[in-house]
């Protein structure tokens, strides 16, 4: 009797270990708004975690590059970084902040190359190079340029002037050449960030986990086309578009990420 | 008589093609304050062109009055000294085509 009642025990135990989140692992780089009508102070939030249902913020190390692009001169802003602590829904993790300030019309592009992160449960490491494009008032100056990373979206479509209903289309880049079919993860940006934490309030609730994160492929040319079905930040994580690659002895996953931002249409 | 119109519609039919491309698009135009006592303006069109020597003028609210006027840079910039005044910026890209901001929405 007793061992009939532990061996449906166990396995529920195991179970419940071993049932990995279906969220993906994100990179952030969030600001509030990405269509600005005119320059001034910007603060960014760096966080790696799980933007859709505000989960897990793993630590991040120093970043290896932070900066921004803006008619085609870039500036390192390395030294605007300060460490912060980001609250997520179960737990807290080192993440970093910075504010910059605008100055002129255009399009800044945003981008942060942070130091390999370990994963564990798949013993591998993952880096997220991560762009977020912002504009002042309107003129389109290097929205749709690459910016020379080792691996980056480049976007088809402006990435701050989409409405919701509208596709975001990009290509999928390593040093510069289209990587073809590619697996590419879409996440929502779920839960408001208020200061350095997750709000408890989700937006949409996901009928099922293939909706939490979601997964297309680019095509042969290494492009790629989502429908934004709703007003808000979404995450486009392009997976080892970096190819085979090793750090520390480990594989490691370099992948291109992208934020657009899509408004409500009222 | 054949030969003067026909010059004539190729002067036209030239003149069309050879126009800026500029009135297809939305003027843009943002300002900053220095800090240091003046202002910059910087244009632009919605297609990403310049505004290099496109007309400016800083106007009085009150009476109407242009206390500073030039033409964007070849930067599309125009830098001058803030008024003491209420003010406005008047981009003016030709007719339809003006963009006014408010002096007192100009910040650092």
């Amino acid at each position: 009797m007793r061992k009939a009642v532990l061996v449906p025990l166990l396995s529920l135990v195991m179970a419940l270990a071993f049932s990995v989140p279906a969220s993906a692992h994100f990179q952030l780089i969030y600001t509030e708004e990405s269509a600005l009508e005119k320059g001034g102070e910007v603060n960014f939030k760096l966080v790696f975690t799980h933007p859709f249902e505000a989960g897990h913020t793993m630590d991040m190390g120093t970043p290896l590059e932070f900066g921004v692009v803006h008619k085609e001169k870039k500036k390192d802003l390395r030294g605007k970084l300060t460490p912060i602590m980001f609250e997520s829904l179960t737990n807290e993790g080192k993440a970093y902040e910075a504010s910059y300030k605008l100055r002129g019309m255009g399009d800044y592009i945003f981008y942060v190359v942070p130091e390999p992160y370990y994963e564990g449960s798949e013993d591998i490491y993952i880096q997220q190079i991560t762009k977020v494009i912002l504009n002042v008032a309107g003129a389109p100056t290097d929205w749709d340029s690459e910016i020379g990373l080792p691996v980056e979206i480049v976007p088809l479509d402006k990435p701050y002037g989409l409405w919701a209903g509208n596709v975001f289309r990009g290509i999928v880049k390593a040093n510069g050449k289209p990587v073809p079919y590619c697996e590419i993860e879409v996440e929502y940006l779920n839960h408001d960030i208020e200061g350095n934490r997750f709000s408890e309030k989700e937006k949409v609730e996901a009928p099922q986990d293939a909706f939490v994160t979601l997964t297309i492929k680019a095509d042969k040319d290494g492009e790629f086309v989502f429908g934004i079905p709703r007003a808000g930040w979404w995450g486009f994580a392009a997976l080892g578009a970096g190819g085979d690659l090793t750090y520390e002895g480990k594989e490691l996953s370099q992948d291109a990420v992208i934020w657009v931002q899509a408004k409500e249409m009222k | 008589m054949g030969k003067v119109l026909s010059v004539l519609a190729i002067c036209l039919i030239s003149g069309f093609f050879m126009a800026p491309d500029v009135f297809g698009h939305t003027p843009l135009c943002s300002c900053w304050d220095n800090g240091d006592g003046t202002v910059t303006c910087e244009g632009g069109f919605s297609d990403g062109s310049s505004g290099a020597g496109i007309d400016i003028r800083v106007v009085d609210n009150k009476s109407g009055t242009v206390l500073v006027g030039g033409n964007m840079d070849e930067d599309s910039e125009f830098t001058f000294n803030s008024p003491d005044v209420p003010y406005r910026v008047q981009y003016d890209a030709g007719p339809g085509h003006l963009v006014e901001i408010d002096g007192g929405e100009i910040v650092e």
